[in-house]
C-alpha cells in the first residue's frame, strides 16, 4: 500500500481527527453560526416564526444602557477578582512549594472550594454573610449590623471575595506546576552569585515561570468574565440589580424577557470582547516568555 | 502494571454497558397506555402531584409522568419546544397563556368543565387555559398574635381604614411587640404582587395602562398611588428588617409570622406552604390592603385564577396524547377525586363553583371567603416581561429607603413608557 497517497493521508487523518472534528462542529460551530443566525432575528425563544428584523438587534443592544452597565460592573469585577485571584493563587503555591509541613494537605485544602458547585457555594455564602457575619457583629457591637448583600458595594466585595475563595486554589495548582518547573539548579546558581531569595525569585524563577502566568491570567479572565452561576446564587443581581453581571443580564434579555435575539446579539458581543481580550493577553504575555 | 489496566478497561466497559441499559430501562416496564407528561411549575405542590399522577397512572391505565421545574417558566418551554419535545400540558401562569396560546395550545372552549369556572383564560374568544386554582393576597395576619396583645378578638374588618390599622400597629407596639409587620424583599412580591396592585386597584386598569405608555398618566398625584404607597410606608415603618430590608429571608420572615412574633406580612396564600413548616397557629388570615379610600377596595383582597394548565398542539403530541390530556382535566374539574386532590390533598382553593369541598388551610379559606363573595379585584395578566426584575429593583430601592416617592414615581413612569405589554 502506498502511504504517500492523498486518499490515504486523508483516511488517515479523517480516523484520528474525524470523530473529535465532527463532534466539534456539531456541540461548537453549527450553534455558533446559528446563533449568529438568531442574532438578525426577533425570535421570542418560543414562537414558530422567527422574523427576520436585520441588524435591529445590534442597534438595540448598543442602546441597551442595563446591558452596558452591567458590562462595566463585570469589567471592575473582573479586573480586582483576576488582581486579587492571582497574587494570592500565587503566594499559596509559593507556601505549599517552600516545603512547610503538610504541604500536600495545604494543597487539596486550598483546591477544595473548586470541587463545589458555583451554585451550592454561593448559598453557603450567602447563608455567611446574611447570618454569621451578622450574629458576629452583633456579638462585637452589640446592635445587628446590615448585612453586606444588602448594600452595593458590599454585594461586589462578597462576590469579589467568594470568587477569590473559589478560584485561587485552582489558579494554586497551575503555579505549583511552574514552580516545579524551574530547574532549582538555576536557582541556586543565582544565590550563590550573590542574589539573595527575593531577588532570585524576582529575576529567575518569575521569568521562568511566564507561561502559567500567561495561563492562570487568561484561565481567571475568561471565567470572571462570563461568571452568572454564582452572581445567581449570591445576590441574585440583588439589591436593586446593582450586581447583574453581564451573563446574567444576557439570560434575562433572552429568557425571562422573551427577547431571545437580543440576548443573542449581547451574548455575541460579549463573546467577541472575552474573545479580543483573551487573544490579546495571551499574544503579549507570550511574547517574552523564556525558554527554560 | 498490565492486569491493572485490563481490570480498569473492564470496570470501565461494564460501567457503560449498565449505562445503557438503564438508559433503555425507562420504557420497558411502561403500561400499555398513553404516556403523557405534566410540566409542573408549583414546587409546593411538587409531592402531592408526583403521588397524584402514581394513582392515577395506575388506575387510568395513563402513563402520566410530573416533571418539576424551577426554571422561569418561558425560558424553560423554550428549551422544551427549541428540542421538539414539549409537555403534553404545561403549568404556566396566564401571561404565559396569552404569549403561547395561539400557536402552541388546543382549542379548549367544548370542554364540560368551562361553564363551571370564572377563571379559565380565553385568547380570541377560545379558551386555551385551564386554572388550577385560585390565588388572592393582601395582607396575612397572625389572629392570635394581635390577640394575646390586644386581648380582644381580632376581626380584620375593623381595620380597613389606615388610621384603624396604624393605630393597631400601636397598640401591639405598646404592648411590647416590637415591629409587627413583616416585608418580603423578592422582587415578585414587590413588584408584581404589591406595584401591581396600583394598576389593578384603579377604576379602569386597561386605560390606566394605556395613559402609563403613553406618558399621559400623573402617578405622583394619583390617588391609588398615594394611597398604597401609604400603606406601604406605614408596613415598611414597622417592619423588623427595617434595617436590612434587602437582606432579610424570605424562611425568616415566614417563620416570624407563624410563631407570632410579628403580626402582619404582605403575602398571599402560596406563603402557607412556607408557613405551615415552622410552629404555626391556625389562627391566621388575609385581609385587604389597609387604606383611606371610599372606593371600597380596602375591602377586597387582589387576586384570580392563577396557574393555568394549557395542551400542546404540536406534531410532538398525538391525538391520543390529546384525549388523555383532556381527560386529566376533566378528571381535575370533574371527578371526586380529582376535586379532592385539589382541595384537600394540594391545599389549593378550587376554582370550580362545583366544588364545594372545604379548604384546608387558614389563608386558602379566607381567600374562598372572598371569591365566594366576589370580594376579589381580578389580577392584570399583562405586565411586561421585565416588569418584575426592572420595578422589583425599583421597589427595592424604595424599601431600603434609597429613594424617596417623587423618585419612584418618575422611574415609575418612565418604565412605562418604553414597556411592551406581554402577550396583548
Amino acid at each position: 500500500m502506498k502511504t504517500n497517497k492523498l486518499s490515504y493521508k486523508m483516511g488517515q487523518f479523517l480516523m484520528f481527527a474525524g470523530p473529535a472534528g465532527i463532534l466539534f462542529c456539531a456541540v461548537v460551530i453549527v450553534p455558533f453560526f446559528y446563533g449568529l443566525y438568531l442574532t438578525f432575528t426577533s425570535w421570542d425563544g418560543v414562537s414558530l416564526e422567527k422574523p427576520f428584523v436585520g441588524l435591529d438587534n445590534y442597534a438595540a443592544a448598543f442602546a441597551d444602557t442595563a446591558y452596558w452597565s452591567s458590562l462595566g460592573r463585570t469589567v471592575v469585577y473582573s479586573v480586582i477578582s483576576v488582581i486579587l485571584v492571582n497574587v494570592v493563587a500565587f503566594f499559596l503555591a509559593y507556601l505549599v512549594t517552600s516545603g512547610i509541613k503538610g504541604q500536600n494537605f495545604f494543597r487539596a485544602g486550598f483546591f477544595i472550594p473548586n470541587l463545589i458547585g458555583g451554585i451550592v457555594l454561593g448559598y453557603v455564602w450567602k447563608f455567611v454573610f446574611n447570618r454569621a457575619f451578622v450574629s458576629i457583629g452583633e456579638a462585637l457591637s452589640g446592635t445587628a449590623p446590615g448585612s453586606l448583600l444588602s448594600t452595593t458595594n458590599g454585594a461586589m466585595f462578597c462576590l469579589i471575595l467568594v470568587s477569590v475563595w473559589q478560584y485561587a486554589g485552582y489558579m494554586m495548582l497551575i503555579y505549583v506546576a511552574g514552580f516545579m518547573g524551574v530547574d532549582n539548579s538555576l536557582k541556586e546558581a543565582a544565590l550563590i552569585d550573590g542574589c539573595n531569595s527575593t531577588r532570585a525569585m524576582w529575576h529567575v524563577v518569575i521569568p521562568l515561570m511566564r507561561a502559567s502566568f500567561v495561563q492562570c491570567i487568561f484561565l481567571s479572565t475568561t471565567r470572571c468574565f462570563m461568571v452568572y452561576d454564582l452572581n445567581l446564587s449570591l445576590t441574585n443581581g440583588e439589591p436593586f440589580s446593582s450586581s447583574v453581571m453581564a451573563a446574567m443580564h444576557v439570560y434575562n434579555q433572552a429568557f425571562v424577557y422573551k427577547n431571545y435575539g437580543m440576548g443573542q446579539t449581547e451574548a455575541l458581543v460579549l463573546f467577541v470582547i472575552c474573545a479580543v481580550i483573551g487573544a490579546l493577553q495571551v499574544y503579549f504575555g507570550k511574547k517574552g516568555e523564556v525558554a527554560a | 502494571m498490565k492486569s491493572w489496566k485490563r481490570i480498569g478497561s473492564t470496570i470501565l466497559a461494564s460501567v457503560v454497558a449498565l449505562g445503557m441499559l438503564t438508559a433503555c430501562g425507562g420504557g420497558g416496564s411502561a403500561s400499555s397506555g398513553t404516556k403523557i407528561t405534566l410540566f409542573n411549575s408549583k414546587v409546593e405542590i411538587e409531592t402531592q402531584l408526583e403521588e397524584m399522577a402514581e394513582k392515577y397512572s395506575e388506575e387510568k391505565g395513563v402513563d402520566l409522568e410530573v416533571i418539576y421545574s424551577g426554571d422561569v417558566v418561558a425560558a424553560h418551554l423554550a428549551t422544551k419546544y427549541a428540542s421538539n419535545d414539549p409537555y403534553t400540558i404545561s403549568m404556566v401562569d396566564a401571561k404565559d397563556v396569552y404569549s403561547l396560546a395561539e400557536e402552541h395550545a388546543v382549542d379548549l372552549s367544548d370542554e364540560s368543565w368551562v361553564s363551571d369556572t370564572d377563571y379559565a383564560v380565553s385568547v380570541n374568544g377560545k379558551v386555551y387555559g385551564f386554572p388550577l386554582c385560585v390565588e388572592g393576597r393582601g395582607i396575612i395576619y397572625n389572629a392570635d398574635a394581635i390577640e394575646n396583645i390586644t386581648g380582644e378578638e381580632f376581626d380584620p374588618a375593623d381595620y380597613k381604614t389606615l388610621e384603624a390599622f396604624e393605630g393597631l400597629i400601636d397598640e401591639l407596639k405598646d404592648g411590647g411587640m416590637e415591629s409587627p409587620v413583616g416585608i418580603m424583599k423578592e422582587d415578585w412580591s414587590l413588584a408584581a404582587h404589591f406595584l401591581s396592585e396600583v394598576v389593578e386597584q384603579q377604576p379602569d386598569a386597561d386605560a390606566f395602562v394605556e395613559q402609563l405608555q403613553a406618558g399621559t398618566a400623573d402617578v405622583a398625584n394619583n390617588e391609588k398611588f398615594n394611597q398604597l404607597f401609604d400603606a406601604f410606608d406605614v408596613l415598611k415603618d414597622n417592619n423588623y428588617a427595617k434595617n436590612n430590608a434587602i437582606s432579610a429571608e424570605r424562611e425568616v420572615t415566614e417563620q416570624k409570622l407563624a410563631e407570632g412574633e410579628i403580626a402582619f406580612m404582605f403575602g398571599g396564600n402560596w406563603d402557607w406552604s412556607v408557613i405551615n413548616a415552622y410552629d404555626y397557629t391556625e389562627n391566621m388570615g388575609i385581609m385587604p390592603i389597609p387604606e383611606d379610600t371610599e372606593d371600597g377596595t380596602n375591602e377586597k383582597l387582589l387576586g384570580g385564577g392563577a396557574k393555568m394548565l394549557f395542551i400542546d398542539n404540536s406534531d410532538a403530541t398525538t391525538d391520543e396524547q390529546r384525549e388523555a390530556a383532556k381527560e386529566f382535566l376533566k378528571w381535575l374539574a370533574e371527578d371526586d377525586e380529582g376535586k379532592s386532590f385539589i382541595v384537600e390533598t394540594a391545599n389549593l382553593v378550587s376554582p370550580f363553583k362545583s366544588n364545594t369541598l372545604e379548604v384546608s388551610d387558614p389563608l386558602g379559606k379566607s381567600i374562598k371567603e372572598y371569591a365566594d363573595s366576589g370580594n376579589l379585584i381580578p389580577n392584570y395578566d399583562y405586565n411586561p416581561d421585565d416588569y418584575i426584575t426592572v420595578m422589583g429593583a425599583e421597589m427595592q430601592k424604595y424599601l431600603a429607603g434609597e429613594e424617596d416617592r417623587a423618585a419612584f414615581a418618575t422611574a415609575y413612569e418612565d418604565y412605562w413608557k418604553t414597556a411592551t405589554l406581554s402577550g396583548k
